[in-house]
């Protein structure tokens, strides 16, 4: 009986289209498996998670063709076996152009307050992936708007057919530059990294997963005078984070920090094509304000600073000890100790080479080895895109 | 008394001090002063603050509940002699504390403010986290003030509580 009023039931539904869409089974939601202290990353109404877009996001993102030269991916500026940065000093576009910054991690940028060095009001991963897409200063992968011509050549291909379908629907309509954003932003926030030895430490409570130098070099990194986790805190160990359920405040919550890299002299202290949140907020107190990577998976994402100018951590130490940069020559010479926008943070510290070395170890011990090596996050194309 | 005797004894002297220089640094590390302005300034060891009538708070770190557990900075000062509850009236009133780390990181807060009696502020010295020990970075002790809305104050490693009255 109940079998035959589902039925009857059913036939009535068929009857109008709305009734149509409404029969369609909904995606399953994808299921998360949050490390231990990890909230849920927040992510917008309109582009709910769903397996079959991560998927599809994951293609996307390794796929060549997504540059209008077929010379790079995503993954070309964000290897995962680097911790989802390139290891240049500054990143390359598919034309050959320099970008005057450093391919920042995309490890757990689903809780990034802000998104990129040095722009407050960009916090939606849908929004950031049109910049590398469309971007013309610098070219990177090199698309002109609308997109034509890259939606054309995804659906020529069988396998963005299946999995376009299978994220969206069976459509030509599946095939837009929302979409395409939509599944690469989805596929990023996937990538959550907590398999540290540093995290088995904390969140097992197993003692001698990291060394007693390590930690040794924690106690120092939350302690006087050296004060790291001012600026790298919480569980990224980086600037600002957002997650489901936070309130958000003005500008993501997200600080900035000038650490005095450069002092030149004139109206910017920064090299001109490098001059942090004043290229958006044109304030001159925030002349050379970057927002504080995370810290996890630090020694595989050198070169380090938002414009890769410091190639070893031991150099980061070096500029941290010293309250800043000095440059005694050539067109960035100053003092960068003495930056009048320099954050109070950064003063400057004498480090024995016991406190050195312990700083090391504990920065190494947020190597998440697992993460380098994982399935979920690796490249899905099993050979060159232009033989398929 | 054999040549081996006498080394034995020697290596075992030996053993038995650095084991007491041991156990002492280590319960220096882990002790707590309660000084300044009072009437009778502790050194309390670990063990007695598990003796100490136990509070626990509940903080929300980045989306997630913490519970830490203590003894309430009020029930330390009390044993010291701090003028809390009926006798914190008239100059008492202007009585503060300092909280200070091992790094040298310090806190200040009004007596009043710690009164259980006045406030319930339920501001704690936490020797667990969730129910295991502090970590190094954080411990042994360490203030735990749940109804700040910044964690400025939450002193680690504490090693020090000052008291100091501006008007006697």
């Amino acid at each position: 009986m109940l079998t035959r009023v589902l039925r009857c039931g059913a036939l009535i539904l068929i009857g109008t289209s709305g009734a149509i869409a409404a029969l369609e089974p909904a995606p399953p939601a994808y299921v998360w498996n949050l490390p231990h202290g990890f909230p849920k990353p927040r992510v917008p109404a309109d582009n709910p998670m769903t397996a079959a877009k991560v998927e599809l996001g994951r293609h996307l993102f390794y796929d060549t063709r997504l540059s209008a030269n077929g010379t790079q991916s995503c993954g070309s500026c964000h290897e995962q076996a680097r911790a989802f940065t390139d290891g240049k000093e500054r990143a390359v576009g598919s034309t050959g152009e320099v970008h005057p910054r450093n391919s920042m991690s995309l490890v757990n940028i689903a809780y990034a307050g802000t998104l990129t060095w040095a722009n407050p009001m960009l916090t939606r991963l849908e929004d950031q992936a049109l910049v590398p897409m469309f971007g013309d200063h610098p070219v990177e992968l090199g698309w002109i708007r609308p997109g034509t011509a890259l939606l054309d050549r995804l659906r020529r291909d069988q396998t963005y057919r299946r999995l376009f379908a299978a994220a969206f629907d069976r459509t030509s309509k599946a095939f837009s530059v929302d979409n395409v954003v939509r599944s690469i932003a989805s596929f990023e926030r996937t990538i959550i990294s907590a398999r540290s030895p540093y995290d088995r430490y904390h969140s097992n409570r197993e003692r001698d997963a990291i060394s007693a130098a390590a930690r040794r070099g924690e106690t120092l990194f939350f302690s006087q005078p050296f004060t790291c986790f001012r600026c790298h805190n919480g569980f990224l160990m980086g600037g600002g984070v957002d997650f489901d359920g936070r309130e958000r405040d003005a500008e993501g919550g997200v600080e900035f920090h000038n650490t005095g890299l450069y002092n030149l002299a004139g109206a910017l202290s920064y090299p001109p094509t490098n001059t942090g949140i004043y290229e958006i907020t044109r304030r001159a107190e925030d002349v050379g304000k970057f927002k504080a990577p995370t810290l996890r998976n630090i020694a595989l994402t050198g070169p380090y600073m938002h414009d890769g100018s410091i190639a070893s951590l031991d150099g980061v130490l070096d500029h941290y000890s010293a309250g800043g940069r000095t440059i005694v020559e050539g067109p960035n010479r100053g003092v960068g100790h003495d930056n009048v926008n320099k954050s109070r943070s950064v003063r400057g510290f004498t480090l024995s080479a016991d406190q050195r070395a312990d700083f090391l170890a504990f920065l190494n011990s947020l190597t998440d080895e697992e993460l380098l090596h994982d399935p979920r996050f690796a490249n899905p194309w099993t050979r060159p895109q232009e033989t398929r | 008394m054999t040549t081996i005797g006498r080394r034995a004894c020697v290596a075992a002297l030996v053993g038995v001090t650095f084991a007491n220089v041991g156990r002492l640094h280590a319960q220096a590390e882990s002790a707590l002063a309660v000084a300044g302005d009072v009437s009778k300034p502790l050194t309390l060891a670990a063990t007695d603050l598990k003796g100490m009538p136990r509070t626990t708070v509940s903080v929300m770190d980045q989306g997630r509940e913490v519970k830490y557990t203590g003894v309430l900075v009020a029930e330390i000062l009390a044993r010291a002699g701090a003028p809390l509850g009926r006798d914190m009236s008239g100059p008492a009133v202007a009585t503060y504390v300092i909280a200070t780390g091992k790094d040298g990181y310090a806190a200040v807060f009004s007596l009043g403010e710690l009164d259980p009696a006045m406030t319930d502020n339920d501001i704690i010295v936490a020797d667990t986290v969730d129910g295991q020990p502090l970590f190094e970075y954080q411990g042994p002790y360490r203030i735990v003030a749940p109804h700040d809305k910044r964690g400025a104050r939450g002193v680690r490693m504490l090693q020090k509580l000052d008291i100091m009255r501006l008007r006697k």
